[in-house]
């Protein structure tokens, strides 16, 4: 009698559960599925009530996002491919530069004990809490006396210091997976420790590296903050550009979903990849070595 | 002999100095980077924070001593901005910790298709913050978006969302909670996976109960992550900027304006430079000082555990 009452418990519980779960995968399925559908929508159907689940695909979006075919000419997608490329070259430039310093300072807060190693980690970790818009205020005078407003270059400079420190963190984690006999052992016969480190070492750690730059490349491919206020036309990247990307009639809606989608792609590419190593990344490396 | 001493020494000292270069070396490209684009500017901001100074017209400065923190102290416009501000980050942090703790436990059994369910559930993180609020302000339309057709069509009125000044607050949330509850769940997960199993059985001898379980064993056992991962989620909604500036523009009025908005727009609408370093400084003492308590706190649970 008792035993049953309590299954009977059990049995409701685990319906409630059941379809809590059922309600937050369609919250946060929902709308990823909404910007793909709204991405392939021409203006006719965008805002046809009620919406549309079944249409005609209209791939104006993706060509104005890449420059090509009909939708290439209209006002509203004028320097939008450009801001595409934009993006790639800052993001991979700022990556490839924020991992190798990163690599470097990584190894030495890993390996080495020097006066103020605390303060230095700390200070380098604080900059990922610090508020973009805090330094931009000072980043806009300073960029336009040195003639880096609206560069490229410019934003190279940003991207590697928001992840130097988040790459530094990182890398330090992988170096302490790596025993420190290797190095030992090579300075015995002979080696230098820069040998070591490059020959022996580094080769270990290439895992670490490619989860490294992957974590760095999604920072700096979504940055919004620090590109919009420091670029004007040249230098926009897709997020900054589509953010402006009102015509005539109002916002483009299709090509901000478009451009959604453009932007997602890479970023699943990546998180793919280093799914070993998320939490590492996530959190700095402080929980990576549990 | 001692020629033996002195060559060693001297291979000593050799290796000793080789790995003082190293350390410098190594260091001092991030060093430099970061002096230069995060000490300097803050040094600059503290300066210029003295200042009645607008970025429009450089050649006038006029020194104005405190001024700037008394008009912004004394302004309840700013305490508006931290009392929004305030209310989201707790909404946010509070909705997703309890949906991100609640979702995490229940996936953290292995299953079918595990791996698939798990990236397609981290796919709201992967956007950049400003398609996301593009994305919801599109979906959040009061006249054609899906929110309120699926509203209306269950027989609920139709409600502004970004039109009135409480609705907007929950749509922020929610746009933000979407996001980032992804990453509590990611964190959680990987938490309560990493409790040895036979602690559970041991529970299970005793005939815990499944609240017993959950309430004394895997929170308590994977607090130090759960706390990291409420850091991280605190200072970020407290700085959030992109979201807001795409979602709602600050509006209706200013009334979405969170204090990282109030110091763009200082800035970089109304040029009052000075003012806006002032803003900025506020805005750095607070973070940093959350920032050190909480790290400090997290040392603390680390020694503990």
């Amino acid at each position: 009698m008792n035993a049953s009452r309590t299954s009977a418990i059990d049995v409701a519980t685990r319906w409630i559960i059941f379809a809590l779960l059922i309600a937050y995968t369609l919250y946060n399925i929902g709308p990823i599925f909404w910007l793909v559908l709204s991405s392939l929508k021409s203006r006719m159907d965008l805002f046809s009530m009620p919406p549309k689940l079944f249409f005609t695909p209209d791939l104006s979006g993706y060509q104005s996002v890449f420059g090509v075919g009909s939708a290439k000419d209209s006002a509203s997608a004028v320097g939008v491919f450009d801001s595409l490329v934009n993006s790639v070259i800052v993001s991979v430039s700022g990556t490839t530069l924020a991992v190798f310093f990163g690599t470097l300072a990584g190894y030495v807060c890993s390996r080495f004990n020097f006066i103020g190693k605390g303060d230095f980690m700390f200070f380098v970790l604080s900059t990922r809490m610090l508020p973009p818009v805090a330094v931009l205020v000072f980043y806009h005078l300073m960029f336009a006396r040195l003639g880096l407003a609206d560069t490229r270059f410019g934003l190279v400079l940003v991207s590697i210091f928001a992840n130097v420190g988040l790459a530094t963190w990182i890398m330090k984690g992988f170096f302490d997976g790596v025993p420190k006999e290797v190095e030992q052992i090579a300075i015995v016969n002979g080696y230098t420790r820069m040998y070591a480190f490059t020959r022996l070492v580094l080769p270990m750690v290439r895992g670490g590296i490619a989860a490294t730059a992957g974590f760095c490349f999604i920072f700096a491919w979504n940055e919004f903050a620090f590109a919009s206020i420091l670029t004007t036309t040249q230098a926009k990247t897709l997020p900054v550009k589509i953010s402006a990307a009102s015509g005539a009639t109002g916002i483009e809606w299709t090509q901000i979903c478009a451009a959604g989608v453009v932007l997602i792609v890479p970023v699943l590419i990546f998180f793919y990849l280093i799914r070993k190593h998320l939490l590492m990344g996530m959190t700095f490396g402080v929980l990576g070595r549990r | 002999m001692t020629d033996h001493g002195h060559t060693a020494r001297q291979a000593e000292l050799k290796r000793r100095s080789s790995g003082r270069l190293m350390i410098f070396g190594f260091l001092s490209p991030t060093l430099a980077i970061l002096l230069f684009m995060v000490a300097y500017p803050i040094f600059s901001l503290v300066y210029y924070s003295f200042f009645n100074f607008s970025a429009l017209r450089q050649t006038t400065m006029k020194p104005v001593g405190l001024k700037n923190y008394e008009f912004l102290l004394t302004d309840p416009a700013l305490w508006e901005r931290f009392v929004f501000t305030g209310k989201f980050v707790f909404i946010c942090v509070a909705l997703q910790m309890l949906i991100g703790i609640f979702v995490g436990y229940q996936l953290q059994k292995n299953f079918r298709g595990r791996d698939i369910v798990f990236t397609l559930l981290m796919m709201p993180m992967m956007l950049s913050p400003v398609v996301v609020g593009f994305l919801w302000r599109y979906m959040l339309n009061s006249e054609w978006g899906i929110v309120n057709f699926l509203l209306s069509s269950v027989g609920l009125s139709k409600i502004d969302w970004l039109g009135q000044t409480t609705p907007a607050l929950w749509a922020a949330a929610a746009a933000d909670t979407w996001m980032w509850t992804p990453f509590i769940i990611l964190l959680a997960t990987a938490a309560f996976r990493g409790i040895p199993e036979t602690i559970y059985e041991a529970a299970e001898v005793d005939g815990a109960s499944p609240a017993y379980r959950f309430f004394r064993i895997t929170l308590p056992m994977s607090a130090p992550v759960l706390f990291i991962a409420l850091i991280l989620r605190l200072i970020d909604s407290f700085k959030q900027y992109d979201l807001f500036f795409a979602l709602t523009g600050g509006g209706p009025g200013s009334s979405t304006e969170t204090v990282s908005f109030a110091v763009a727009k200082t800035a970089f609408s109304y040029f009052y430079t000075g003012e806006a370093s002032a803003l900025a400084v506020i805005l750095l003492v607070i973070i940093i000082g959350l920032s050190m308590i909480l790290v400090r706190h997290l040392q603390k649970m680390g020694e503990k555990y």
